[in-house]
């Protein structure tokens, strides 16, 4: 059976009324599949592209419109030209990702020498990693190399990272290492 | 015949049960804690929280090194022996339009062993409230003109779904195919269940129950009792 | 990838090697399955049997570490056997160079090496030039030093009963994968090559792949439709955050990163723009100070000025013949040179080689920053085994992003396809987009530099900023920069053309090194214009020569050239090599089909060209494909030489065991073991479908968790028996590096290797676990095996094959 994006649009949109109540003439609630039916009819559809191995497969992602706006259903996007509706496991456990109790869900600092733990602000924590930056980097940064030769960069802070960003991320972000006079930037594509 | 049915050709499934976990989504069922015990497959078996299993099997054939993924599910049989067996179609029925086998919470109240026992293929599992739960076709997407979900998301073309007619044909031409090059190749039961299977080497080697077995069809006596009084059941069940 | 995913389905044999595509890139094999629909032949050569072999119709085992001797062996095989596509060969490549007195090669050494120094003099291995500073070239590969006759002389040594007692590959196997992939010599056929990180993990890995690219050069297989050199890449914006360059040696568009030499902005162009005297030659990379000044615009915006030399000196230098890479970078870590650290996106206490060193480095810094979906490894490094957190006194900051779902923007994908996607539900929680988090902490640091007191701000206070829009990033602002925008009224007679101020520029034939336009990397320019934002593109039509390009469906690089190197694909007439899936064509005016590398018209002939054509290879100095590589620092051809590690004492093919160029580091942590007793069997990691690289993003999800619970060693069955080892049992493996506890698969799938008459086994571990998910706490990394050592171009780990042992618990 052929489904282009359209016409799957338009049938998880529709109405499943009808089918709680099938020919025998009383409920069948326990067919689980037919209340999700329902639900994805006040989904918005966004697509997006997985985000695991580089095949770059599209997927619809579902988001529930009038609850708490999390996350109905993900499957694949039939009108991608690659991978045509398919998806592989890790694709088709997108849902998962998103929709996980283990996420992490606020700033976390650990201490130095502590043992646990504290929740913090994004405020305090950015305050304070830009601190931490400004004195690491002020006091490695070397204006001249053994040679005399200008090089005007940091070899005290490091940064791995990553293939899991969007270009514009990756772009803003080597940008501001390398404003900050980091040489040693890597990533993924080494290892 | 009418209805839908599914076309699983195992000679392009390379196992990478997007299908296991599509039906997990779909149906909203939870993972199971597991262990590896020296085989990729997991979870063990099918369960009330697993539909849907790819089971792995290392063989060798003719001294060459196969190994056979079997996509396993309910075969949504024609004449469904555990539709017999429960003989209460407000616990099983039969979908009419498409010849989804569907269970619903009212398997509870039945002999559930007798159900089970009835299986050819090994399918039901009962959960600690004594409900039964299998395959159920995705009814739901089904109605709605999608495809299952384990059938969507099939990369390779293994999985497939569309009208009975429709299927048996992919099957027939596709395992005229596969023949050449796999002496062995066979459609498995494709006249008595709703999902074709295609195998390349002897069925038993992918999974004890990838064929229904005389034994199986005939398990028990209540079950051929029952037989003989078909007409009257389906009679019921189309009222 | 020089083609794309849905073009692997156009192939008329697919060889999969150092790579497993049907576990890690599954949704390849609709297109695998589509050319063996068609008659395609599928082989895989690993040194398991895997899910991929299970789909194939030839499955050859090799020893990990080997394939160069496998190949080359091939190589043999096509010349022996006049199996080359001579034409292609002799007009595409540089098979018809003359090689100057100086190469040599004896004894496993090229001519020029220092072993003091671990390094070769490449000088040694140059062209031998014309009066006009043109290579000397023989068209008919008969003169004995040319590339031809050199290669021939190389391989000779490959026979394949030498290279069976190497790889351990049945010699029957060997010259049925031979046979069977060299027979796409002919015109019209093509074979593809499908690899991954089983050929890039290894001290000899960009040989591996060098090795493979002459064999498709020699059967004429590049360029072509169902053809090409493909790496399947694995994270789905890998190839992204490659282009834009979050790596040591190079800056956004591939140009590189200055050498402290370097010492102006005019010195750098003319260091890393290179000349050609052959008119012929488009030698693309003349306009790389087109690029460097239109990017750094980009960086520094109306800051960045002639009178200042575009801000060149404001971004940091790198000492000359230094590395500064993943495994020089944990060196210095793990010394105590480090004290601050990025880890973004990025879980090095599993991923990287030699885990336990890195995640003993760690703690020596003062402060960490992690940004991730979920805690992890790297993060929590300072509770995980072994660890006593009250003795480690890194500060950490672990952030919480955002999933790539819940935020906009765009990837790319192996096949250089740049895709968008869309938000979905808002970021769970209190996390936020990589974007948001960058932008904040960017805009902090521009806010405690305004202090005159700091330490050179110039770059920090000067770099542009303003990718937000109320107050949020704004992915689209970033897409428009890295195309690029004319920044002055600006003509192109020649072209009749002309643009405005503020206007994005249409492609990066359009950029300049005045300061008139800026382009965060013209490699993306072309990809969000005035015509709006191409990678949001959702046609479902392809392009007249119906082979699956889909030219609308979303952008690739460069300016939506789908398949790279097509001026390759057609005779010297234009016309397509394979008419039933020809990539372009001449029409006697204009090229039709593809995107073409670049508008000249065919070359018409190769010994008087036309003076308007260009030779087919045209980000090479010359024009022609290298199948001899003077630019390598390990040797202009690929030699097998074994693993750092290895089971034989001698490398059979010549008198040095190893890449004497391999990067070796000398910590308490770098530990080798290479015939060891204790450490008999050779080991290898790989991944399984269901989890993904560390795993750290499928390991806390529980349906993924449910398939692959806990990390594994798969040994054969003879191994087993000798080990007294269990199927499905908890067993110990350990290397010079470190130990993890693991279950036993035994299968059929994994058989001893004989090498040199004698008994090898292997095993192999998948590198998708760690301690902090699932919470049992006991499922460890495979990288704590993996020795740091490194290939000598590309200072890629060697994870793919080292020395191990397994025991009973």
């Amino acid at each position: 059976m052929k489904v282009t994006r359209r016409k799957f649009m338009q049938i998880s949109g529709a109405s499943a009324a009808g089918l709680a109540v099938s020919g025998l003439g009383f409920d069948l609630s326990p067919v689980r599949s037919h209340a999700q039916m329902l639900k994805t009819k006040h989904a918005k559809e966004t697509t997006t592209i997985c985000c695991y191995c580089a095949v770059g497969c599209g997927a619809i992602v579902q988001t529930d419109m009038k609850g708490d706006g999390r996350v109905i259903n993900i499957e694949g996007d039939p009108d991608h030209v690659i991978n045509r509706g398919s998806l592989c496991s890790k694709g088709a456990a997108l849902f998962q990702l998103g929709e996980n109790e283990n996420r992490l869900l606020e700033p976390m600092y650990r201490a130095p020498k502590a043992k646990k733990w504290k929740q913090v602000s994004w405020d305090w924590a950015l305050t304070q990693i830009a601190k931490r930056v400004k004195k690491t980097r002020d006091a490695t940064f070397a204006r001249k190399n053994d040679k005399g030769q200008v090089v005007n960069r940091t070899t005290g802070i490091v940064s791995v990272g990553s293939a899991a960003l969007d270009n514009e991320e990756c772009w803003i972000y080597q940008a501001l290492m390398r404003a900050l006079g980091l040489v040693y930037i890597e990533h993924q594509a080494r290892i | 015949m009418p209805g839908k049915s599914f076309f699983i050709d195992t000679s392009l499934c390379m196992a990478c049960r997007g299908c296991q976990v599509a039906c997990k989504q779909w149906n909203g069922l939870p993972a199971e804690k597991t262990v590896n015990r020296g085989t990729y497959q997991n979870p063990a078996d099918l369960s009330f929280k697993t539909y849907k299993l790819v089971r792995f099997e290392e063989v060798v054939v003719d001294g060459k090194l196969k190994w056979l993924f079997f996509p396993d599910q309910c075969r949504h049989c024609i004449d469904a022996p555990c539709e017999m067996a429960a003989d209460d179609p407000r616990a099983i029925y039969q979908d009419r339009a498409t010849g989804a086998v569907i269970y619903t919470g009212n398997t509870k109240k039945l002999d559930t062993e007798d159900v089970i026992d009835s299986c050819p293929y090994n399918i039901p599992r009962a959960a600690k409230d004594g409900s039964l739960a299998k395959c159920n076709m995705c009814i739901g997407r089904v109605k709605n003109g999608l495809s299952p979900a384990c059938v969507k998301t099939c990369p390779t073309g293994a999985m497939n779904f569309g009208s009975r007619q429709e299927m048996l044909e992919m099957a027939k031409k596709r395992l005229g195919k596969v023949k050449k090059t796999h002496r062995k190749a066979k459609l498995l039961n494709p006249d008595d269940v709703r999902v074709i299977y295609l195998v390349t080497e002897d069925p038993d080697l992918y999974h004890k129950f990838a064929v229904a077995s005389n034994s199986a069809f005939d398990i028990s006596r209540a079950v051929a009792l029952k037989r003989l009084i078909r007409p009257l059941t389906r009679l019921t069940a189309s009222m | 990838m020089t083609n794309h995913w849905i073009d692997i389905g156009n192939s008329d044999c697919i060889l999969i090697m150092g790579s497993n595509a049907a576990e890690n890139h599954p949704i390849s094999f609709k297109y695998v399955v589509k050319a063996m629909e068609n008659g395609a032949t599928l082989i895989s050569v690993d040194p398991r049997f895997t899910r991929t072999s299970s789909m194939a119709d030839i499955y050859a085992p090799l020893r990990s570490g080997t394939d160069i001797a496998f190949l080359g062996g091939m190589i043999k095989y096509i010349l022996d056997n006049n199996l080359y596509n001579k034409d292609y060969v002799r007009a595409y490549t540089n098979a018809p160079f003359i090689v100057g007195n100086a190469y040599g090669f004896k004894d496993g050494l090229f001519s020029g090496y220092n072993r003091s120094a671990r390094k070769y003099d490449k000088s040694k291995w140059a062209f031998e030039m014309d009066k006009k500073g043109v290579p000397k070239m023989d068209r008919d590969l008969e003169n004995p030093g040319s590339v031809f006759q050199l290669l021939k002389k190389h391989y000779s040594r490959y026979d394949t009963r030498l290279v069976s007692q190497i790889t351990g590959t049945p010699e029957a196997d060997l010259v049925k994968v031979y046979k069977t992939y060299a027979a796409t010599g002919a015109t019209g056929k093509a074979a593809t090559i499908m690899y991954a990180m089983g050929w890039t993990q290894h001290t000899v890995g960009t040989q591996n792949i060098r090795t493979m690219a002459i064999i498709q050069l020699l059967l004429g297989n590049i360029g072509m439709a169902g053809g090409g050199v493909n790496a399947l890449r694995g994270e789905s914006n890998v190839q992204g955050s490659t282009d834009h360059c979050l790596l040591w040696h190079i800056w956004p568009g591939y140009l590189k990163t200055p050498r402290a030499s370097n010492v102006s902005l005019a010195a750098y162009n003319r260091k890393w723009t290179p000349q050609s005297k052959d008119p012929i030659s488009a030698n693309w990379w003349q306009n790389y100070p087109k690029y460097s000044v239109s990017m750094l615009k980009s960086f520094f915006g109306e800051n960045a000025g002639k009178r200042n030399d575009f801000g060149y000196d404001w971004l940091p230098k790198v000492d000359d013949g230094k590395a500064y890479s993943w495994l020089d970078l944990f060196d210095e870590m793990y010394k105590g040179t480090i004290k601050g650290f990025f880890a973004w996106g990025q879980n090095p206490a599993c991923s990287g080689a030699n885990a336990g060193k890195n995640r003993k480095a760690m703690a020596n810094l003062d402060w960490m920053v992690n940004v991730n979906l979920f805690d992890n490894e790297t993060g929590s490094f300072w509770r995980g085994p072994g660890m006593n957190p009250s003795a480690i006194k890194t500060e950490v900051f672990m952030l919480p992003a955002c999933v790539s779902f819940e935020k906009e923007g765009s990837i790319t994908n192996s096949g250089r396809w740049m895709q968008w996607r869309y938000e979905g539900p808002k970021p769970l929680g209190n996390s936020k987009s990589d974007g948001d988090i960058i932008m904040e902490l960017g805009s902090k640091l521009k806010e405690v530099y305004k202090n005159k007191g700091s330490v050179f701000r110039e770059p920090i206070l000067n770099l542009k900023w303003d990718y937000t829009t109320n107050g949020m990033y704004d992915a689209h602002k970033v897409a428009k920069e890295i195309n690029g925008y004319f920044l002055k009224d600006v003509d192109f007679p020649k072209k009749k053309k002309s643009f405005k101020k503020g206007q994005l520029v249409p492609s990066f034939a359009y950029l300049r090194a005045d300061g008139s336009t800026s382009s965060g990397n013209w490699l993306y320019c072309n990809s969000y214009t005035e015509k709006g934002n191409m990678a949001a593109r959702r046609s479902q039509k392809d392009a007249v020569n119906k082979i699956g390009l889909y030219p609308k469906f979303s952008w690739c690089w460069p300016v939506n050239r789908r398949i790279i190197y097509n001026r390759a694909s057609v005779d010297l007439k234009g016309q397509p090599l394979d008419k039933n899936h020809w990539v372009i064509k001449w029409d006697g005016k204009k090229w039709i089909g593809d995107v073409p590398d670049g508008g000249w018209p065919p070359l018409g002939s190769l010994e008087k060209p036309n003076p308007k054509s260009k030779w087919a290879f045209i980000m090479r100095k010359h024009g022609h494909a290298q199948i001899f590589g003077p630019g390598r620092a390990d040797g202009p051809f690929p030699e097998h030489y074994e693993p750092q590690e290895c089971p034989i004492e001698k490398n059979p093919m010549n008198k040095e065991r190893m890449n004497p160029t391999a990067a070796v580091y000398g910590t308490d942590a770098d530990a080798y073991a290479t015939c060891d007793p204790r450490y008999p069997l050779v080991g290898t990691t790989y991944r399984v479908v269901e989890h993904w690289q560390t795993g750290l993003m499928t390991r806390p999800q529980p349906w993924l968790l449910e398939m692959q619970p806990q990390v594994f060693v798969e040994m054969s069955e003879e191994l087993a028996r000798l080990k007294r080892i269990k199927n499905g049992e908890r067993v110990f493996a350990t290397s010079a590096r470190g130990s993890l506890e693991c279950t036993a698969i035994v299968t059929k799938r994994f058989k001893p290797f004989k090498i040199g008459g004698n008994i090898v086994h292997q095993v192999g571990f998948p590198w998708c676990f760690g301690w902090r998910w699932p919470e049992s706490g006991k499922e460890e990394s495979a990288n704590l095996l993996t020795p740091s050592v490194g290939d000598p171009n590309t200072r890629i780990p060697e994870t793919k094959a080292f020395m191990c042992n397994v025991s009973k618990l």
